[in-house]
C-alpha cells in the first residue's frame, strides 16, 4: 500500500510537463547518440551531464535515465541497418536483424525492436518497483565493512565479465583506482599524487576520464578506421502483423524476466543479458536452427533484455548506491555532482529522485514506443551524416562539456591525454568500462576501508568477520578466480556460451553495462 | 591491425615501469602523525602499486592472446556504409601520422580556446577540421562550423549560465 502511495507520487512527479519535456529531450538526445556506432550509453551520459548541471537533481537524473534508454534503443537501430551496433548491448541484435534488413525487412525489424525494448522496459520497470523497497530495506543494516565488499564485489565481476582478457580489465581497473586518489585525502588532508599541481588538488574529475576515454578514444578509433563516407539509412515498411506479434511474444516476455534479474547483478548489464536471452531462446524455439537468418525472435530476445537490464541495473545504484556496470557508475558520478547520494536512505531522504526517476523510466518507455517508432527513418538518417563532419562535432562537445563543467584549460589538455589513452587502451584490449568504475569506486571503497578500521581500532580482520562482508568477497574473489580457473582447465575463457564466445570481439568493453 | 598496437610483452613493461615510478611515489608519501590513523593515505596507494606490479608480471607471461586489441570499435564492420566517393577520411596515408596530426589540431584548438574566444576558435576548428577531413561542400561546413559554435555559446551563456571564454568579441 506504501509502495502504491508512492508510485502515484512518482507519477505526479513523472507527468510535471518539465519532466515530460526532460524525458522526450533525453530519449531523443539518447536515441540520436546511440545510433552512432561506437557512441553508446556511456558517451551519451557523458555528453549530456554538462546540461544536466544547470538543472534541479530530479529533472537531471530523469533526462539521463531518458539518455540511458535512448541510447540503448538507438543502438538497435544501427546493428539493424548496418551490422555496425553503436552499443555492445545491441550485438546480439544484429544476428538476426542484419539479415531481415538484408532481405527487406528493416522495417519490421526496427518495429520488433522498438515494440520488445518497450516491453522489456515495462517489465523491468514493474520489478524495479516491487524489489527496490525490499532491497533497500535489507542495505540500511550495511556497514562500512559491508560497503567495502560490496564495492570490490560490484569492481570485479565488471572486470570478470568484462570481456576475454582478465589481466588487462584488472590492469584498468587498478588505474582507475589510482586515478581515484589522485588529490588532497580528505581524511589527513595529505596531497596525493599531485606534483604541486592546484588544478589536481580536488582530484580528477570523472567526466574528464569519461569523455576521454569513451567520446574522444572513439573519435580517434573512427579515424584510424579511415571509411569517411555515411550510411544508407533507407528503411522499409514498420507495419507488424498480428501474426508477428503473436509469434514474438513469448521471446519478449522470457527475454525481459531473464534481462532484468541479469541487470541487477553488478557487472553483468545489458550485453550479457542480450546474449543469455539470445541463446537461451535459441535453445528453446523450434525454429531455433533459424535463428541469425533473420528470425524475428532473434530480435525480440535480446532487445527485450537488454532494456529490462538496464532497468534492473538502477537497482543497486539507487538502493545500494554502488554502481553495478560502467554506464550506472557515470550515472552514479552525475548524482553525486549534483548532491544526490543514492543509497538505501535514498527512497526516505529522496524520494522525489527515488520514485521520480522509477516513474520516469515508465514514461520513458512509453515516449520511446510513441516518438521513436515513427521517427525511426529520420533516425536512420543520422547514420548517413558524413564522418568528416561528425568527427570535429564530437570533439567540440567533449570540450564543451569539460570546460563548463570547471572553466579550465587545464581539464581540457587531461580530456586529450584521457582520448588518447583511451583510445590506445582500446587498441590493445583493455577494457574501458572497468577503469571507470575504479575511477567513481575508488574514493568510497577507500573512504568505506577507514570507516570499518576505524570502528575497529585497526583490525583488519573485521573486513571478513560480517557474514555478508565475507559473501560478498567471497564471490568477488570468485568472479576473479573462476575464469583464470576456466582458462587453465582449457576454457577459452569469457564466453558462457559459444554464440558469445564467436561474437566477443564485438562485445566491447567499452560499453559493457 | 591498427596502428599503435603493441605486443602484451611491450605493454607489460611499460606497465610495470608505470607501477614501479608509482610505487617510488606511493612510498615518498608522508605518514599522518597528528592522531592515530588505522589507514595512512600512503596504504591503499602501497597496495595499487604492489598489485600493479603484480599483474604487469602476469601480462607478461601469460599466453599471447590472438584477440589482443579489439575495442568498441571492432563492431563488425565488413558491411558499414556504402562510403561516398570521398570514402576516406583525412589526407596523409599514413593512419598513425594522420591520428598525431588530428590530436594536434585538438590541442590548437584546446591553446587557443580562452584567447581567441569559444565562438571564434570553435568555428575554425570546426570548419578546418571537416574540410580537412574530406568534406567538400564548403558552403555547408561554413554555415555549420559558425551555427554550431554561435548556437552552443548562447545555449550554454543564456539558458544554461556557463559562461564560455568570449575573446576578444563584445558579446
Amino acid at each position: 500500500m506504501e509502495t502504491l502511495s508512492h508510485i502515484g507520487y512518482g507519477f505526479g512527479i513523472a507527468f510535471s510537463p518539465e519532466s515530460l519535456l526532460f524525458v522526450l529531450i533525453g530519449v531523443l538526445a539518447g536515441t540520436v547518440i546511440g545510433i552512432l556506432p561506437g557512441l553508446g550509453p556511456m558517451s551519451a551520459i557523458a555528453l549530456m551531464i554538462p546540461i544536466a548541471f544547470g538543472m534541479d537533481p530530479t529533472t537531471a537524473i530523469i533526462m539521463l535515465a531518458g539518455v540511458y534508454y535512448g541510447a540503448i534503443f538507438g543502438g538497435s537501430t544501427s546493428s539493424i541497418l548496418l551490422n555496425a551496433p553503436g552499443v555492445a548491448g545491441t550485438v546480439a541484435t544484429s544476428f538476426d536483424g542484419y539479415p531481415m534488413a538484408r532481405q527487406g525487412r528493416a522495417g519490421k525489424a526496427l518495429a520488433i525492436a522498438a515494440i520488445a525494448s518497450f516491453v522489456g522496459g515495462t517489465v523491468g520497470v514493474a520489478l524495479l518497483m516491487l524489489i527496490a523497497p525490499v532491497l533497500a530495506r535489507f542495505a540500511v543494516s550495511f556497514g562500512p565493512a559491508e560497503y567495502f565488499a560490496l564495492m570490490v564485489l560490484g569492481l570485479t565481476a565488471v572486470v570478470s565479465l568484462g570481456g576475454k582478457n582478465l589481466v588487462k580489465g584488472l590492469i584498468a581497473a587498478v588505474v582507475g583506482v589510482m586515478i581515484s586518489l589522485i588529490g588532497i585525502d580528505s581524511q589527513t588532508a595529505t596531497p596525493r599524487f599531485t606534483f604541486d599541481l592546484p588544478e589536481l588538488y580536488e582530484g580528477v574529475e570523472f567526466l574528464i576520464v569519461a569523455l576521454g576515454v569513451f567520446a574522444l578514444a572513439e573519435v580517434l578509433a573512427m579515424l584510424a578506421r579511415r571509411g569517411a563516407g555515411g550510411a544508407d539509412g533507407t528503411v522499409s515498411s514498420l507495419r507488424l502483423t498480428r501474426r508477428d506479434l503473436a509469434r514474438i511474444a513469448p521471446a519478449t516476455g522470457r527475454g525481459s524476466v531473464l534481462g532484468f534479474f541479469t541487470g541487477v547483478l553488478p557487472g553483468a548489464g545489458a550485453t550479457v543479458a542480450s546474449f543469455l536471452s539470445y541463446s537461451a531462446e535459441k535453445r528453446i524455439a523450434k525454429d531455433g536452427h533459424t535463428f541469425g537468418t533473420g528470425n524475428p525472435k532473434g530480435v525480440a530476445a535480446p532487445e527485450s533484455a537488454n532494456n529490462a537490464a538496464a532497468v534492473g541495473s538502477f537497482v543497486p545504484l539507487l538502493t545500494l548506491g554502488v554502481p553495478g556496470s560502467g554506464t550506472t557508475a557515470i550515472l552514479l558520478g552525475a548524482l553525486l555532482v549534483l548532491g544526490v547520494q543514492p543509497g538505501p536512505l535514498m527512497l526516505t531522504d529522496r524520494p522525489d529522485v527515488f520514485w521520480g526517476v522509477v516513474a520516469s523510466m515508465y514514461v520513458g518507455n512509453i515516449v520511446l514506443l510513441v516518438l521513436n517508432l515513427p521517427l525511426i527513418p529520420v533516425f536512420a538518417k543520422v547514420l548517413k551524416t558524413p564522418k568528416a563532419v561528425l568527427l570535429p562535432l564530437v570533439v567540440v562537445f567533449c570540450v564543451v562539456g569539460v570546460y563548463g563543467l570547471s572553466f579550465s584549460v587545464f581539464d581540457l589538455w587531461l580530456l586529450l591525454g584521457f582520448g588518447v589513452v583511451g583510445y590506445l587502451m582500446r587498441q590493445n584490449g583493455f577494457p574501458a568500462a572497468p577503469l571507470i568504475l575504479g575511477l567513481i569506486l575508488g574514493g568510497m571503497m577507500e573512504r568505506s576501508m577507514r570507516q570499518a578500521l576505524q570502528i575497529s581500532s585497526g583490525d583488519w580482520t573485521v573486513l571478513v568477520t560480517s557474514p555478508v562482508a565475507a559473501v560478498l568477497l567471497a564471490l568477488a574473489a570468485l568472479a576473479v578466480v573462476g575464469p583464470l580457473i576456466a582458462r587453465v582447465r582449457g576454457g577459452r575463457g569469457g564466453a558462457a556460451d559459444g554464440t558469445e564466445g564467436k561474437h566477443d570481439r564485438d562485445t566491447d568493453t567499452a560499453d559493457r553495462r | 591491425m591498427g596502428p599503435f598496437r603493441f605486443s602484451d610483452r611491450t605493454l607489460a613493461v611499460a606497465i610495470g615501469l608505470f607501477a614501479a615510478g608509482y610505487l617510488v611515489l606511493a612510498f615518498d608519501l608522508p605518514d599522518f602523525t597528528a592522531v592515530q590513523v588505522p589507514v595512512q593515505p600512503a596504504t591503499l596507494p602501497r597496495w595499487l602499486g604492489a598489485v600493479l606490479l603484480l599483474l604487469a608480471v602476469l601480462l607478461f607471461f601469460q599466453r599471447r592472446d590472438p584477440e589482443a586489441g579489439v575495442g568498441a570499435d571492432s563492431a563488425p564492420t565488413a558491411t558499414t556504409a556504402s562510403p561516398g566517393p570521398d570514402a576516406r577520411l583525412g589526407r596523409i596515408g599514413d593512419t598513425r601520422l594522420e591520428l598525431a596530426l588530428f590530436a594536434a589540431s585538438i590541442a590548437v584548438y584546446i591553446a587557443l580556446l580562452e584567447p581567441v574566444g569559444f565562438l571564434i576558435s570553435t568555428a575554425v576548428y570546426l570548419a578546418g577540421a571537416t574540410a580537412y577531413l574530406g568534406y567538400r561542400r564548403h558552403w555547408v561546413t561554413g554555415l555549420l562550423s559558425v551555427g554550431v559554435a554561435a548556437g552552443l555559446y548562447f545555449l550554454m551563456s543564456d539558458f544554461l549560465n556557463v559562461a564560455l571564454p568570449p575573446g576578444p568579441l563584445p558579446f
